[in-house]
């Protein structure tokens, strides 16, 4: 997949799963402030990044992951391990 | 058979009055289910029903009576969980007492000591209340 729609897809998913507006997912703002996260949230990430990416998260990959463009870095190279 | 009313307490921290489940059924890393007889003297009991956060507390029994099975078997010693948040619930119906109620859980996914837990209760075969509870393992 490539990385714009990754971010296309990832927008549309924490927007609703979040309720925040698209606009402020910037791939340098920080992830987990922006959307809010505490740490229950978290799982609810796992299941929405499982449900449109089918990649399975755990809690060390969220270590490397500040930023939203991290967090799209990350997808994209899950999702090329998985081919 | 797993468990009865006789020996659930064995896995579970709750002691009456605030003990939700009667027995249980399975209990497999994934899925635990259980039944509950609701008594008349039962304190969520109110005009001959029994009300919804019985209902709740019983889908969290189910799975501390499912993780304190599984446990013990391990030779682990039992964990202590509470709930964390209680999502997507809703209520179709209430049981009256005597009935006795089936109660599934389902452990849909876990990250670290957070598991999200999809739970459903039934009378009959009827559903009477479905939610998904977070419940923290400490």
């Amino acid at each position: 997949m490539e990385k714009s729609k990754i971010i296309e897809t990832t927008k549309e998913f924490l927007s609703v799963e979040f309720e925040i507006d698209k606009e402020k997912i910037l791939p340098e703002n920080n992830l987990r402030e922006t959307l809010e996260l505490d740490s229950l949230d978290y799982v609810d990430l796992v299941v929405v990044i499982e449900e449109n990416f089918g990649l399975k998260f755990n809690g060390e990959d969220f270590v490397k992951v500040v930023t939203f463009d991290d967090f799209y870095n990350l997808v994209e190279e899950k999702l090329a391990q998985k081919k | 058979m797993l468990l009865t009313e006789e020996n659930i307490e064995s896995v579970i921290p709750q002691r009456n009055p605030f003990v939700m489940v009667s027995d249980l059924i399975e209990a497999t890393p994934l899925k635990f289910e259980s039944e509950f007889f609701v008594r008349a003297e039962n304190i969520f009991v109110k005009n001959g029903i029994l009300q919804e956060a019985a209902l709740i507390e019983n889908i969290a029994q189910t799975c501390a009576a499912g993780f304190g099975f599984l446990n013990k078997q391990a030779g682990i010693k039992p964990s202590v969980g509470f709930i964390g948040a209680i999502t997507k619930l809703k209520v179709h119906h209430l049981p009256p007492v005597n009935s006795q109620i089936k109660t599934t859980a389902i452990v849909a996914h876990q990250l670290e000591n957070v598991y999200l837990i999809k739970g459903q209760n039934f009378l009959d075969g009827k559903i009477l209340l479905e939610c998904e509870l977070k419940i923290v393992v400490t």
